[in-house]
């Protein structure tokens, strides 16, 4: 007698608290699946079935390098996790996490149940925002034209020059942004600085210095919009790219 | 709704994020959210991410991409 693979599984789009599951009604899980609302104690897992056969193991990483359906996916999961941070406070999960089942959803509640309702707490009442720093693109070396060096020690001294040059700029875009960062994150509750996006997942010349996610009181939006706004009026010749708001993608981390 | 603001020049604008770009939804589903261990039947934590992301990167560059301005032919900058 051999036991049979399980055919479906249980995809967690976030943890939540205090959401009324009516509130959803219209919002779809993956692949046209309705959503569904686990209880257990005072906290919701917010749920869709899933087939294994597309979600199981062996076709996960072939799907991941398909960029469609990593798009598909990551859209889908970022449209349930805003419709709930929308009605409740929401944590959001990383992308692809599969229970086999609503017993093992609400056993990972229970086991975790101080951590989900302390990440929770952080973020009720709060969202997440993006701020993005771009410096203009620094002025090429002019190698070109700067002709044949007379001898090796010229050829020597003129690297050294171009290398001090680009590391004073690098150093000013350090400083540029760390100004930033922290006059923000005086007007914030908290914050989280992620990796500056390569320029070829961004498409554009200009070099991100700053890549932050800040977390700010509904009720203050338009506080840290001014200070957003004010910093940008101090900097002219950086780009500053504000964003949101997000569900607290950044904050609602456990530990 | 989702909004996005950029400065030219020391000014805000905004514009409507219809559609966020999907490095800076990764950058959050693969980069962020809570994590779990133990009891889970499938998640992303034994896959590299570095290797998707890399596949992202490859796939974003495209045609529609804008022209760094020191590629750009003759003419003057508006």
């Amino acid at each position: 007698m051999t036991e049979s693979q399980p055919e479906h599984g249980r995809y967690l789009f976030a943890f939540a608290r205090g959401l009324d599951p009516a509130r959803l009604a219209g919002v779809l899980g993956l692949r046209g699946a309705p959503l569904e609302v686990v209880e257990h104690r005072d906290l919701q897992a917010v749920v869709c079935s899933v087939d294994l056969e597309e979600f199981g193991e062996d076709r996960l990483k072939e799907h991941l390098e398909d960029m469609e359906w990593l798009e598909e996916v990551a859209r889908t999961h970022h449209d349930v996790v805003y419709a709930v941070s929308e009605v409740g406070a929401v944590a959001p999960m990383r992308l692809v996490t599969i229970c086999s089942d609503d017993a093992s959803v609400r056993g990972r509640v229970e086991t975790l149940h101080t951590q989900l309702s302390e990440a929770l707490s952080r973020v009720e009442g709060r969202r997440e925002w993006s701020v993005k720093v771009y410096a203009t693109r620094p002025a090429q070396p002019e190698t070109v034209d700067a002709g044949r060096p007379a001898s090796g020690a010229a050829y020597l001294q003129r690297k050294r020059e171009q290398a001090a040059q680009r590391r004073s700029t690098g150093d000013q875009h350090l400083r540029e942004a760390d100004e930033i960062h922290q006059t923000l994150a005086r007007s914030v509750v908290a914050t989280r600085v992620l990796q500056p996006q390569d320029p070829r997942l961004t498409g554009r010349a200009d070099t991100m210095i700053l890549n932050g996610a800040y977390l700010v009181p509904t009720g203050e939006t338009d506080g840290f919009r001014a200070v957003v706004s004010r910093l940008a009026e101090l900097n002219p010749t950086l780009e500053i790219e504000l964003n949101g708001p997000w569900p607290p993608y950044s904050f609602a981390t456990l530990e | 709704m989702s909004e996005i603001q950029s400065s030219v020049g020391g000014q805000l604008s905004v514009r409507d994020a219809s559609q966020i770009s999907l490095v800076d939804l990764l950058d959050r589903l693969l980069g962020t959210g809570v994590v779990l261990a133990g009891d889970v039947l499938i998640s992303l934590a034994g896959v590299d991410l570095v290797q998707i992301r890399l596949h992202a990167l490859i796939t974003t560059v495209r045609a529609d991409m804008p022209v760094p301005r020191n590629l750009q032919g003759g003419g003057t900058d508006g």
